[in-house]
């Protein structure tokens, strides 16, 4: 009963968070820099063949780690595509460099889109990119820290998935494999590193909402997949999710924030979801 | 613990000119591999405290070799044009920061490189400091993971450097609170120095020996001292920078790490780290203090100053000790002799019930108007107010009368219990040069000059009518008898104020009334029974005497508690765990909304159970520490289901009125957290042993911070920062087997811990045993809780794993229950003997005749020791085990006989005489 409850449960701690230009990323960064962490912040700042949106740009990830420094952070950016294992190990060196160490590993970069198509209509590539992006660029991440974080014998590792890696969505086969592979990946490397006091969880949000001051932009692209407009997207979830309201990113970092801290220090290997009820029906 | 900061070392340099990036990362590529220059712009100015918090986490941030170069230099750019260059090096691979910022602002020059193996060899030192056992005084929180920091400043001395004289002044603060001479203190990682504080050198002798002292490695010190040097500012072409702060570790080396940064000012900067697991923030906070303290003094001193004189608190801090011991919060109280407020009841309050015995009961008015009768008949019989009158009586109506009359006499009642055996009364009698006592016992020794009275003699209405007469409330009311450990019992003499004191300290806060039913369950002769007694009857209360019958017996006892529906009951732990079984038989009653409990130290995890039936909002648990010679009580503790699960030793903090002080065997004052003898001072101060001028002023003393007098308690106890004391049993009670000092106490806290244990003695046994060289051996004894059939030998393995072996009980016997005095503590004198053959074994039997095969099985059945007349039922045997004796004979071949004989023959002789005459009939 000596738990010490502080109002910034991640003072000391020093986040890497992929992805986080905007959206999930860029309200999770902020979120752990009002709760004292300082930050490493990475994006891809380009755009993807075959990846049918823009993603995030330099400019915006400035802007998060702008905002992040007026909490009081510390932060450092870095560019990186997660595809890339060359890439992602500067990155992880860099952020050692740094800070010395590294507590909290976000990984939330992924895409959601080439999608809409039937199963047997994704083209070879559209499914390797897939993967490769949102499962393996996790892998890689978790692969570059693993040394540091086992060393420290501490850490906690958050694997954004979806509700898409707990049930599945018509035409949206590949971002529902790679989510599914991502909650999987999340429970064996929990197993792996538990005896290094490393924790290794998924966080499986919901329908959320693109928020503008977060610049996200996943429903409207998941929207356009299916060829819906946004506003009739965005009524079917609220509908489906028991809360009745979309899910605001700020959900998913309060979350996020926990189980970077050590008041989760006993999660490991588990989902947490932030779906509003969605998957409890 | 993550070894990484410990092993770190920071520097902070204001760069005035020359905070060029370009050229920084140029050169530091020239002076290093792989490190990289980091440059933040900071949106405030060099002196903000924006600037000092992004300075101070640079300065705190490790850089780990095994995960890149183990070191890093950030360029703070300020708006205001100034920066800070902040150079992180580990110590594997960079011996001094100093020379990598030279050689980034001022020339390349690349830093000497560490030997290889230098870091493997810190981080063993590391892992040895880590198996240092937390020392109880820091009130560390086991298993904590954090780390606390605290700031202080200390003046230099012009004279001697910095290092010597702190080194010295926190050798005196650590062996005063190890309570050891030699003292051991780390300088880094890998050495420590070891010296000695010797009370009777000079300042001279002792700085000399301090600074002779070389460090060495081997050592585990507890605590280390750094103290740096700051060095020069650097300037070179277009270049001027000054060193702000220099960390020689980011992380507490040592539990508890000291730094000192010596930049030549006259006011030094430290700071403390320390992990929480061994020390808390409060007890760094007194350290600190000490270290300052004794550090003024030490510089200050002459060189012939004794060492044992150089002060370690100031004037300021001795008073903050004795606030908290609870000085300074008396209140106002009025000089009141008992009778008077009694008295004043039986005016405001005529027809109040005041005391009831079983049938019989006294009102108020009754109460006092007897109490004039009986006043006037000891007059009659010569008593004059000083005088001292012996009464030894049961508890009785009669008891309560005579005391009250005895008091409006003006005179000085002397208790005494007629279970004592004859040689304690007729010793009481005369010590106390007693001339008269009240006493229905035929058999009260006599003595020249002693009469002796009955109460009934001291009844009837014929006397001319008790003036009473105005008396001084600094007489003397009562003088009780306390034993001690060593020496002839004393008398202990205590004036009415003294009682009436304790009576407003505790009034409001027990919210004691007219509405209060109390009981009368102790002794007369144990000054338990004054609380009860006139605690009851100057509140307005009634007080139900307690017949002996249900004070032996926990479920009359409870039934009695029912019956008179009673609110306020007094304690020793020992009767209350028995009324605890017999109130999961059947529910004490719901009436007593306060439990008080005095005369032994308190379990408190047991009280969980009684908690569960008897939550503490219906019923409050208050644990009081007291003595005699203090009247009654000193501290109160109200026990929460908190304190239960903590297994919390404290007994609270001093009474409004009364205060503590813990000292050192030298009498000097010993910071919270650091045990030491408990002394006590203020209202509750009885001054005096009867006729024993030497023993007082033994234990009388001037009181240091008030007028008066302190009582030396022979307690061992400790203050924790929030001003509650934890007692931690008499110092008497540290016993010395086989050259190691053992701590009884502390071994029965272990056996209580046992799963199932409800109760727990140990005692030192001479064995005259020529096998045992020491000729002595520990003896532990375990009351199963609930009656269940616990195992001895898993107490035992529970004991051996907390405690070192020579602590470890030789023997362990389980009992049906603890044998009481008739104070209601633990008899260690009437714990059986234990068989030391071995649990299942039993000793063979003595002879071949019926008594001493009997007494065979008897001992096999009860697991200790027997005597030929040890009644079956007065050692704790019930039918159960009587059935498991007739199994047991028919086992070993002895004749068998019906259960009911056994209510019949209750000893071995008996029954043995018993059998061999069943035998002889045909």
């Amino acid at each position: 009963m000596n738990a010490v409850r502080t109002a910034a449960p991640l003072t000391g701690k020093v986040a890497l968070v992929t992805g986080a230009a905007r959206g999930i990323g860029r309200a999770c960064a902020l979120a752990y820099a009002r709760a004292g962490a300082d930050l490493l912040l990475t994006d891809i700042g380009d755009d993807l063949d075959g990846v049918p949106y823009p993603l995030g740009t330099r400019s915006q990830l400035e802007y998060t780690a702008r905002m992040c420094r007026e909490e009081g952070g510390t932060v450092s950016t870095a560019m990186a595509d997660v595809r890339d294992l060359e890439a992602v190990r500067a990155v992880v060196e860099g952020a050692l460099d740094r800070f010395g160490r590294i507590d909290v590993l976000l990984n939330n970069a992924g895409i959601a889109a080439p999608s809409g198509k039937t199963v047997h209509d994704i083209t070879p590539d559209e499914w390797d990119l897939m993967l490769d992006v949102d499962v393996s660029g996790a892998w890689r991440m978790i692969r570059a820290v693993g040394a540091a974080m086992t060393a420290q014998r501490a850490g906690s590792v958050i694997n954004v998935a979806s509700t898409a890696g707990l049930v599945g969505y018509r035409h949206f086969a590949g971002y529902v494999t790679a989510k599914h592979a991502l909650v999987g990946l999340t429970k064996a490397a929990a197993l792996d590193l538990a005896p290094f006091g490393v924790r290794v969880n998924a966080l499986c949000p919901g329908s959320v909402r693109d928020d503008d001051a977060a610049e996200g932009r996943m429903l409207t692209e998941i929207a356009r997949s299916l060829e819906v407009p946004v506003q009739e997207h965005e009524e079917t979830f609220v509908a489906a999710q028991p809360m009745n309201r979309l899910i605001e990113p700020e959900d998913v970092a309060g979350a996020a924030v926990w189980l970077g801290s050590d008041d989760s220090r006993q999660v490991t290997g588990s989902t947490v979801t932030v779906d509003g009820g969605f998957t409890s029906r | 613990m993550n070894d990484t900061g410990r092993l770190c070392q920071a520097l902070a340099l204001r760069v005035h000119t020359g905070a060029d990036p370009e050229r920084l990362r140029r050169n530091l590529a020239l002076a290093a591999d792989g490190a990289r220059l980091w440059v933040e712009d900071v949106p405030a100015g060099a002196d903000s405290g924006t600037a000092a918090l992004h300075r101070e986490r640079e300065l705190s941030r490790p850089a780990d070799p095994r995960t890149g170069p183990g070191l890093r230099t950030v360029l703070l750019r300020y708006e205001d044009g100034a920066a800070d260059l902040v150079v992180v090096a580990h110590r594997a691979v960079l011996a001094d920061p100093y020379e990598l910022a030279q050689a980034l602002l001022v020339e390349p020059v690349r830093p000497a490189a560490v030997p290889r193996e230098h870091g493997e060899r810190l981080r063993t030192a590391l892992a040895g400091l880590d198996r240092t056992e937390a020392p109880e005084w820091g009130l560390g929180t086991p298993g904590a993971t954090t780390t606390g920091l605290h700031r202080f400043s200390v003046p230099a001395d012009s004279g001697a450097p910095a290092s010597l004289t702190l080194r010295a002044a926190l050798g005196l603060v650590l062996a005063r609170c190890t309570a050891g001479a030699e003292v051991t203190l780390g300088v880094d990682a890998e050495r420590a120095l070891t010296f000695t504080v010797d009370a009777s050198a000079t300042v001279a002798q002792y700085l000399e020996q301090v600074d002779r002292a070389v460090p060495a490695t081997g050592r585990a010190p507890l605590v280390g001292l750094t103290t740096t040097e700051t060095p020069e500012a650097l300037t070179g072409e277009g270049v001027k920078a000054e060193p702000l702060a220099h960390r020689p570790f980011l992380d507490p080396v040592h539990a508890l790490s000291v730094h000192v940064a010596d930049d030549g000012s006259t006011v030094l900067g430290g700071v403390v780290q320390h992990r929480h697991s061994a020390f808390a923030d409060a007890s760094v906070a007194w350290l600190t203090g000490m270290l300052v303290t004794a550090h003024r003094a030490l510089t200050g001193a002459d060189p012939g100053t004794r060492v044992g004189d150089i002060p370690l608190f100031d004037e300021e801090r001795l008073r903050e000790l004795a606030v908290l011991g609870g000085l300074g919060r008396a209140p106002e109280v009025p000089d009141e002799r008992i009778e008077q407020v009694v008295r004043a009841w039986a005016r405001n309050t005529p027809d109040a019930p005041a005391v009831s015995f079983e049938q019989q009961e006294l009102t108020y008015r009754q109460l006092v108007e007897r109490g004039d009768e009986y006043a006037a008949a000891l007059r009659d019989l010569g008593v004059v107010p000083g005088d001292r009158v012996g009464v030894c009586l049961e508890r009785s109506l009669d008891l309560v009368v005579v005391l009250l009359a005895v008091l409006t006499c003006g005179a000085t009642y002397v208790p005494m219990d007629p279970a004592y055996p004859a040689d304690r009364l007729a010793y009481t009698s005369e010590d106390a040069e007693l001339t008269l006592v009240v006493t229905e016992s035929e058999t009260f020794p006599r003595r020249d000059g002693a009469r002796t009275v009955r109460p009934d003699e001291l009844a009837g209405n014929g006397r001319e009518p008790f003036e009473p007469a105005d008396l001084p409330a600094d007489a003397a009311a009562y003088v009780i008898y306390t034993s001690g450990s060593t020496g002839r019992p004393k008398g202990v003499v205590v004036p009415h104020r003294n009682v009436g004191a304790l009576m407003h300290a505790t009034r409001d806060d027990f919210g004691l009334g007219g509405d209060d039913t109390w009981t009368l369950f102790h002794s007369s002769a144990f000054d338990f029974s004054v609380w009860e007694i006139w605690g009851c009857l100057m509140t307005g209360g009634r007080l139900v005497v307690v017949p002996y019958w249900a004070s032996r017996d926990p479920a009359e006892f409870a039934a009695l508690l029912a019956a008179e529906r009673v609110t306020v009951l007094s304690q020793t732990p020992s009767a209350f765990a028995q009324l605890m079984t017999a109130d999961r038989e059947k529910r004490v009653s719901d009436s007593v909304r306060l439990v008080v409990f005095g005369g032994e130290p308190l379990d408190t995890r047991p009280l969980r159970f009684w908690l569960d039936r008897h939550p503490e909002w219906a019923c409050r648990l208050v644990n009081m520490f007291g003595i005699t010679e203090t009247t009654v009580h000193v501290t109160a503790q109200t026990v929460t289901r908190r304190e239960a699960l903590a297994g919390s030793r404290s007994v609270g903090p001093a009474l409004p009125g009364w205060h503590l002080y813990v000292l050192d065997p030298e009498r000097r004052e010993v910071p919270p957290g650091v045990a030491g003898e408990i002394y006590v001072g203020g209202l509750g101060v009885a001054g005096q042993y009867l006729n024993r001028p030497e023993l007082t002023a033994q234990r009388f003393l001037p009181d240091p911070h008030a007028p008066g007098l302190m009582y030396r308690s022979g307690d061992r106890g400790r203050l924790l920062p929030d001003g509650r004391l934890e007692h931690l049993g008499r110092l008497d009670s540290q016993v010395k087997l086989r050259g190691f000092r053992i701590e009884l106490d502390e071994i029965r806290a272990r056996l209580l811990d046992a799963p199932d244990v409800g109760a727990a003695a140990v005692v030192l046994r001479q064995t005259g045993d020529a096998a045992d060289t020491a000729g002595a051996r520990l003896d532990g004894y375990v009351v199963f809780r609930d009656g269940a059939a616990g195992d001895t030998a898993e107490v035992r393995q529970h004991a051996a794993r907390f405690l070192p072996e020579h602590m470890v009980p030789s023997t362990l016997t389980a009992l049906p229950a603890l044998p009481l005095t008739p104070n209601g503590k633990v008899d260690t004198a009437r714990l059986p003997e234990p068989l030391t053959q071995g649990p299942d074994e039993g000793a063979p039997p003595e002879g071949d005749d019926t008594e001493s095969r009997l007494r065979a099985v008897w001992e096999k059945v009860f697991g200790f020791r027997v005597g030929p007349d040890d009644d079956f039922f007065a050692l704790g045997g019930n039918s159960l085990l009587g059935v498991r004796l007739l199994v047991a004979l028919r086992t070993a071949g002895m004749p068998s006989f019906p259960l009911p004989q056994l209510y019949l023959h209750r000893t071995v002789r008996a029954l043995a005489a018993h059998l061999d005459g069943a035998e002889a009939r045909p």
